[in-house]
């Protein structure tokens, strides 16, 4: 789904963090922790962006024995070209400065 | 006690997420262990609760769950202490069944014994209008749509007695055409919402749908 309003300054850094990453999966738990948003505001985004087909997420068996699964997120094709796009336009000055 | 409340807000928000989002709510539960070790708990089931709350709106299931609540607790609870109120004359003496009485007993002395012998029943009966509206609400809530039919029937029969009682002993009640349309608007909300439920769960909607 095309997005034709201006993306928020939390949209930003999720997507500064995640394509700081790559390909690389991450939690949700972690994304918190990087962007410093709470999880009010990351999982809204979250799902918001999985519907648009920007992030893709999938459940990851647990690193530790007796915890539940956990989802990870990456941005897809797409969300790598967003990201690109937004980039190009310059749009996101503030994120950039805040990862600097 | 933290760790208590926490859990409860996380419940919370699994409730407002329902099925169509029942994955992002098992994904959040699994990142609050996570948050947990860390004793941030609170912080965080708080922000999933408020998540789940702005998410509600944007999926048919959460709008549904939105308008039963509504439905609910803003006219089928405060409908059930309108009856309370009637039947323990809490309003003031201008309107219940006391205050129906009072207005006719020193005319007819004949139909003044009437009423008064009624007047068990009537309280019994708004007693019970009461107590089914609460079930109502519950039952909606719930989503037991054959309950919600049973105490809908309930109310309805109660309240056709009421009014033919009232009619038959002569009481003054002109306060209840209002009740009688507020019970109609009931029933109209209460029809949209099955139909609505209805359409959801034979997936005529998209459950999912971002509105």
């Amino acid at each position: 789904m095309a997005r034709n309003r201006r993306p928020s300054k939390q949209m930003l850094l999720l997507v500064q963090a995640l394509c700081a990453r790559g390909r690389e999966w991450c939690h949700g738990y972690d994304l918190m922790k990087e962007t410093g948003l709470m999880s009010g505001t990351l999982y809204p985004l979250l799902m918001r962006m999985t519907d648009q087909g920007l992030i893709e997420a999938e459940w990851r068996e647990p690193a530790q024995v007796g915890r539940p699964a956990r989802h990870v997120y990456r941005l897809t094709t797409a969300g790598a070209a967003f990201a690109q796009s937004l980039d190009d336009a310059e749009a996101a000055p503030s994120s950039k400065a805040a990862f600097a | 006690m933290r760790a208590a409340v926490a859990r409860a807000l996380m419940a919370l928000a699994t409730y407002c997420l329902g099925k169509s989002r029942g994955d992002w709510a098992s994904a959040m539960q699994a990142e609050y262990d996570e948050a947990a070790a860390e004793g941030r708990q609170l912080d965080f089931a708080a922000g999933c609760l408020i998540a789940a709350a702005r998410e509600m709106p944007h999926h048919a299931e959460g709008r549904l769950t939105i308008a039963d609540h509504a439905l609910a607790l803003g006219l089928l609870v405060p409908m059930a202490f309108l009856q309370f109120a009637c039947a323990i004359g809490l309003s003031g003496g201008r309107k219940g069944v006391y205050a129906m009485l009072a207005m006719d007993g020193g005319r007819m002395p004949y139909l003044a014994n009437a009423q008064f012998s009624a007047l068990p029943v009537l309280l019994v009966l708004w007693l019970l209008l009461g107590i089914c509206h609460l079930r109502l609400a519950w039952l909606l809530l719930d989503r037991n749509w054959t309950g919600v039919v049973r105490a809908g029937a309930m109310i309805a029969s109660a309240a056709l007695t009421l009014v033919l009682m009232v009619v038959v002993l002569q009481l003054q009640a002109v306060f209840l055409v209002p009740v009688v349309g507020m019970l109609a608007v009931e029933g109209l909300g209460l029809f949209a919402l099955a139909q609505w439920d209805g359409r959801a769960s034979s997936g005529a909607l998209p459950v999912g749908a971002v509105g």
